[in-house]
């Protein structure tokens, strides 16, 4: 627009500026890495709080924008494909099954669960304003209302967090009702209701070895739930004995690759548990609370509402803490490979390599 | 004769011989033949005689009957011709009728031909009526009157019709005839009159002179100018065709829409007619040396423009600097614009803003500035009035969208080669329609209006802040409105604006432009104003602070050809660029090269191997898009509760409140049993205040509350910080169950109440009646 009354529209130009300031109050909720046959990172899924689900090329983001760290601007970048997923925040997004035939579940705060099929996804051309209407979700799912007295219905429960189990077909949610569930991806019917947090539930991991699932909740505190029962395992309330001026709430755990070793955050702090001894191994923490965690082999990758990736070993003794662009990380995964997406506030992600030097930052586009 | 007498003779002879005939009882015809039969015989008779040598006797025997024979042979003739005579006289007496027959019959025919030849001429008769252009059948029945049309005049129908429609003709003819006589009486009785009143007419002059200048006291009392009003007009022409353009233009908006504005010209009517004689007489003598150096100039002209551009700067300094003071010589004229508020009911009580247009004549630019303020180009009101548009650069062909037409030749070189100006006109005459639609005289005074009314409001907002009272918000229907803030309003300060805002502007010497001001009026210009006055206030006052209202928006005027406006744009640098070096920390002056580091308050500063990254980032960023922070105002609001102290950096843009002002928060405690924390675990909240606050409350916001949208943002912040604080400590966890008083049975379920929500823990506010409640369900 240039500087004159020339075809001025008032209302048009108002609305510019606010979208102008909408992109920074965006926030990426999750970033996942899509399978792929390429052993090199290709393709990261992001999750994002205006509802979106997009995917972004590595490689193309790469050659495109400048190497390294940029916080207060980074470009924007095109994504592969787009689709409205939600309404309000998306939360999560997940991979169901493997490479070509993988779905691509998402879920967020409208209580939904959406399963889509990532070749589809990926194939689609559509230019981002059609916002992904023309494809259709294969699974959707959504979460009951909780019946109040003469039948009020409460707000629907948001889903904080999936977690898939391939071999069992099902997905595990957790979700603002204080419940997770575990839905049959087949019949698209709640298999199980897993009560007993007594807040709402912000993360959730599945352990398939054993037929478990681990739930962290704003209460506190993780649990340990049996799938065949549906039953409480195990409460792990780490900050019982603790004074806390602030609430703390779980919201992250991580497993490892063997699935024996327990990672969550409460508040501030990060715990390690070794699950088969049920012992808390570690207790570390940083300035900020943590807001994601992740295993790489034997240390434990944490971000939180700081501009920083840290890395733990198992001891709790910070190994690296390397400088990422979001203010507030919400988001860590890592590739196989080694490069870490980390995703946050200001519509931002940055990958970062095995070695902890920036490839590149992105902002995501907004709807 | 001699035959006549013989006829007669002759005549008498068949007479005898008539009498004779009957007695004989022969035609002589008859005798003639016998006669000559017998004497075909006797010569044979003789002959043979003759031949046998017979005697003579018989030869004269044979004589005799041969002189007899021939005798009636003779007498035979003679009866002959007397016949034949008297058949001739008797045919004579025959032809005579036929003679008188036949002329008879010549007479007639004659007579003949001469009828036929009148009737041929009679047929041929060409009548008059087919030149006449009679009224059609269809109205000569419909109007006719009935004496014209009822009477048979022939028996011929169409010769009937056609003689009552020349009757009818006549008839309309002379009505007419008789219509254009009274006309004609009537318009010399017109002329009559007219000339009287013309008599009146040239004798009112002096009438009206008299009683205007008896008039004039009256005038000055009412405030009706008419006087005035003429006296602008003639100024007006003597307006430089820039201004005049801009004169006009604002006039007819005025004029023609009820714009509430006024023009005034001021300046010295005789400088300008002074100037525009010496303009004159220059202006031949220019056109020449013009040519001649257009001459020179021609052939790389043709050439490509890289090479003239680089040309450019060899000649131009010279030139420059041989008249480096008098560049800056404003012609004598200046045009006064008086914006009023159209939104009071009395407009002329309510003055928003006052501008002054001047034209810098040997630049060919027109300037523009706020009458009576001596701000800085940063505070003026009339930067960035357009997205992009600070004012710092020079603009091309038009002011804020006003364009200058292109028939005005500038004073300085009106040389323009036919050829370019005809496709010129082609490409104003299309764009002229599309121009007329977009109301852009409309559109500006709108915007400076609006900006100015959003001025005065966010002037006494900030007053309010700076006594550090809440600013009240007189609009019902947000939850914020109704909330009584429970937190302090600790503190407002105006934050130190970036380096370039110190105004250390060396004074640009702008000939009697400026009357020279001392500092004392400075001072005063700028208490006038208590936002800058704050910001200044500890601070000492540069005691160089420029006063450059000239340089917010010049514009050279569209017309000038692409030589002249180079060369301008060139100039015009030049004058700036000493600007620009003394204020070399300022990163607005954007040039290519400036690539001076900047200090940016990042939140990465502790992060010391970015800080030079971080940096050039935001060094870039600015480069984007410089012109949004220009003349931006950064405040620092300062609430606290509980010895949590939350800070707001706001920066305020120029373009209030379309830009509505950004808020950057960050809380610290401070405490005695507290550990001084930084408040970084607080980082997602006050993301999500900073979020609500600088973007989702304004979608809320009813647009009439537009101007006082700082107060509505620091309202709703105050209640954020509130219930951030409320939850920061421990409540316990509520829930909804209903007992049914009177039934046996309980009402069964319940409705738990949250107060957070999702992976970011977004509070929920619930707004009720006249207050707000953390959580939902309440």
């Amino acid at each position: 627009m240039c500087g004159d009354a020339t075809n001025w529209d008032e209302n048009a130009y108002r609305e510019r500026i606010l979208k102008e300031r909408e992109i920074p109050t965006l926030t990426v909720f999750r970033t996942v890495w899509a399978p792929s046959p390429n052993p090199s990172p290709d393709t990261v899924v992001v999750a994002s709080s205006d509802g979106s689900i997009a995917s972004y090329s590595i490689s193309s983001c790469i050659s495109k924008l400048p190497l390294g760290f940029s916080n207060a601007n980074a470009q924007q970048v095109e994504p592969t494909a787009f689709l409205q997923g939600h309404e309000g925040p998306a939360y999560d997004v997940k991979f169901y099954g493997e490479a070509e035939d993988a779905l691509l579940l998402s879920c967020g705060d409208d209580g939904r669960i959406r399963g889509w099929k990532w070749k589809e996804f990926t194939q689609l051309e559509a230019p981002i304003s059609l916002k992904g209407i023309h494809i259709q979700p294969v699974l959707d799912l959504m979460n009951p209302q909780h019946k109040g007295p003469w039948g009020a219905l409460s707000p629907i429960p948001e889903n904080n967090a999936i977690a898939v189990d391939k071999q069992e077909g099902c997905i595990f949610s957790a979700v603002g009702d204080s419940c997770a569930y575990c839905w049959d991806v087949e019949t698209s019917k709640i298999k199980m209701v897993f009560k007993g947090h007594l807040d709402y539930l912000h993360c959730i991991v599945a352990r398939n070895s054993t037929n478990q699932i681990i739930t962290g909740s704003e209460d506190g505190t993780a649990r340990i739930w049996d799938c065949k029962s549906g039953k409480c395992v195990q409460v792990i309330d780490s900050e019982k004995d603790k004074k806390l001026k602030r609430s703390s709430f779980v919201s992250c755990v991580a497993l490892d690759a063997s699935e024996s070793w327990l990672a969550f955050s409460n508040g501030q702090n990060l715990s390690v548990w070794n699950l088969p001894a049920s012992e808390c191994v570690t207790r570390a923490s940083i300035r900020a609370s943590i807001q994601d965690v992740i295993f790489e082999d034997n240390q434990v990758l944490a971000v939180g509402a700081e501009p920083l990736l840290s890395r733990f070993d198992i001891n709790g003794a910070i190994v690296s803490q390397i400088p990422c662009a979001p203010q507030s990380a919400f988001s860590v995964s890592i590739h196989p490979s080694g490069v870490i997406a980390v995703g946050g506030y200001g519509a931002l992600v940055d990958i970062i390599s095995q070695f902890g030097s920036h490839y590149c930052t992105f902002r995501c586009k907004c709807v | 004769m001699e035959d006549g007498e013989i006829v007669e003779g002759v005549a008498m002879e068949e007479d005898a011989q008539l009498t004779t005939q009957p007695k004989n009882g022969k035609s002589p015809y008859e005798m003639l033949r016998e006669g000559k039969v017998s004497v075909e015989e006797i010569v044979a008779q003789i002959l043979t005689i003759k031949k046998e040598n017979k005697p003579k006797s018989e030869l004269r025997e044979l004589v005799t009957q041969i002189f007899l024979h021939f005798v009636t042979l003779r007498q035979a003739n003679r009866s002959i011709l007397l016949e034949e005579d008297r058949v001739k006289a008797e045919t004579e007496r025959a032809k005579a009728p036929v003679d008188f027959t036949t002329l008879q019959l010549h007479n007639l025919m004659y007579e003949k031909s001469h009828y036929v030849k009148a009737i041929k001429a009679c047929k041929d008769f060409k009548s008059k009526y087919p030149d006449i252009e009679l009224v059609p059948e269809e109205e000569f029945f419909r109007d006719a009157p009935e004496n014209i049309k009822g009477p048979v005049l022939s028996d011929d129908t169409s010769h009937n019709l056609m003689l009552k429609r020349l009757n009818y003709e006549l008839h309309q003819r002379k009505e007419l005839c008789k219509l254009h006589e009274k006309l004609e009486q009537r318009k010399k009785s017109l002329l009559e009159t007219i000339a009287n009143r013309k008599k009146f007419l040239s004798s009112l002059p002096s009438h009206l002179k008299s009683l205007k200048k008896a008039s004039l006291p009256v005038q000055n009392q009412l405030g009706v100018l008419h006087t005035k009003k003429l006296k602008q007009q003639n100024s007006a022409e003597l307006l430089p065709p820039p201004l005049y353009v801009i004169y006009t233009q604002f006039l007819a908006q005025k004029e023609a829409f009820g714009e509430h504005i006024d023009l005034e010209i001021v300046g010295s009517l005789k400088d300008a007619q002074a100037f525009a004689r010496q303009q004159a007489n220059k202006d031949t003598g220019i056109s020449s040396t013009v040519e001649s150096s257009r001459l020179e100039d021609d052939a790389p002209d043709e050439e490509d423009d890289g090479q003239r551009r680089r040309k450019r700067p060899k000649r131009v300094p010279s030139k420059e600097s041989l008249d480096h003071v008098g560049v800056l010589q404003v012609h004598p004229l200046k045009i006064i614009l008086h914006v009023y508020d159209d939104e009071v009911s009395d407009p002329k009580s309510a003055k928003l803003i006052t501008l002054k247009f001047e034209y810098l004549f040997k630049l060919n630019i027109v300037c523009v500035g706020v009458e009576g303020s001596h701000e800085g180009p940063e505070n003026n009101i009339l930067c960035n009035l357009f997205p992009d548009d600070t004012g710092v650069e020079l603009p091309h062909q038009h002011l804020a969208g006003i364009d200058f037409l292109p028939e005005i030749a500038p004073l300085l070189s009106g040389h323009e080669t036919a050829n370019s100006e005809a496709t010129k006109n082609e490409v104003i005459v299309s764009g002229l329609s599309l121009y007329r639609q977009q109301n852009r005289v409309q559109t500006v005074v709108q915007r400076i209006r609006s900006r100015k009314r959003a001025q005065l409001a966010l002037v006494e907002q900030l007053d309010s802040l700076v006594k550090l009272k809440w600013p009240c918000l007189n609009c019902e229907n947000v939850p914020w409105a109704l909330h009584t803030p429970l937190c302090n309003l600790n503190g407002w300060s105006p934050a130190g604006p970036p380096p370039n805002q110190t105004s250390s502007v060396p004074v640009i010497d702008t000939d009697q432009v400026q009357e020279p001001m001392d500092a004392d009026v400075d001072r005063r210009s700028r208490t006038s104003k208590e936002e800058s006055e704050s910001a200044r206030e500890d601070g000492e006052l540069p005691s160089l602070v420029a006063s450059i209202v000239n340089d917010v928006k010049l514009t050279p005027s569209k017309i000038s050809n692409l030589e002249h406006s180079r060369q301008l744009a060139l100039i015009s640098k030049s004058i700036i660029s000493p600007i620009n070096k003394t204020k070399s920390l300022s990163f607005k002056k954007h040039d290519e090269d400036s690539d001076m580091l900047l200090d940016i308050d990042s939140d990465l500063d502790e992060l010391a191997p970015l800080e030079l990254e971080a940096e050039n980032e935001a060094c870039h960023k600015i480069v984007e898009n410089p012109w949004v922070d220009y003349g931006v105002k950064e405040y620092s609001l300062v609430l606290t509760r509980r010895n949590i102290k939350l800070e707001a950096k706001i920066k305020i843009s120029m373009e209030y409140p379309l830009r509505p002002p950004l808020f950057a928060v960050s809380l610290s405690s401070s405490g005695e049993n507290h550990v001084e924390s930084d408040g970084s675990e607080w980082c997602n909240e006050l993301r999500a205040m900073e979020a609500e606050v600088n973007l989702f409350m304004l979608r809320m916001l009813p647009l009439d509350q537009e101007n006082y949208i700082l107060s509505h943002q620091v309202g709703y912040l105050a209640m954020l910080f509130d219930y951030l604080m409320d939850d920061a400590s421990p409540c316990e966890k509520r829930s909804t169950s209903v007992v049914d008083v009177g039934m046996c049975k309980p009402v069964s379920g319940r409705l738990l109440a949250r107060s957070f929500r999702g992976r970011d823990r977004r509070k929920m506010i619930s707004w009720k009646d006249t207050e707000c409640t953390s959580g939902y369900p309440y």
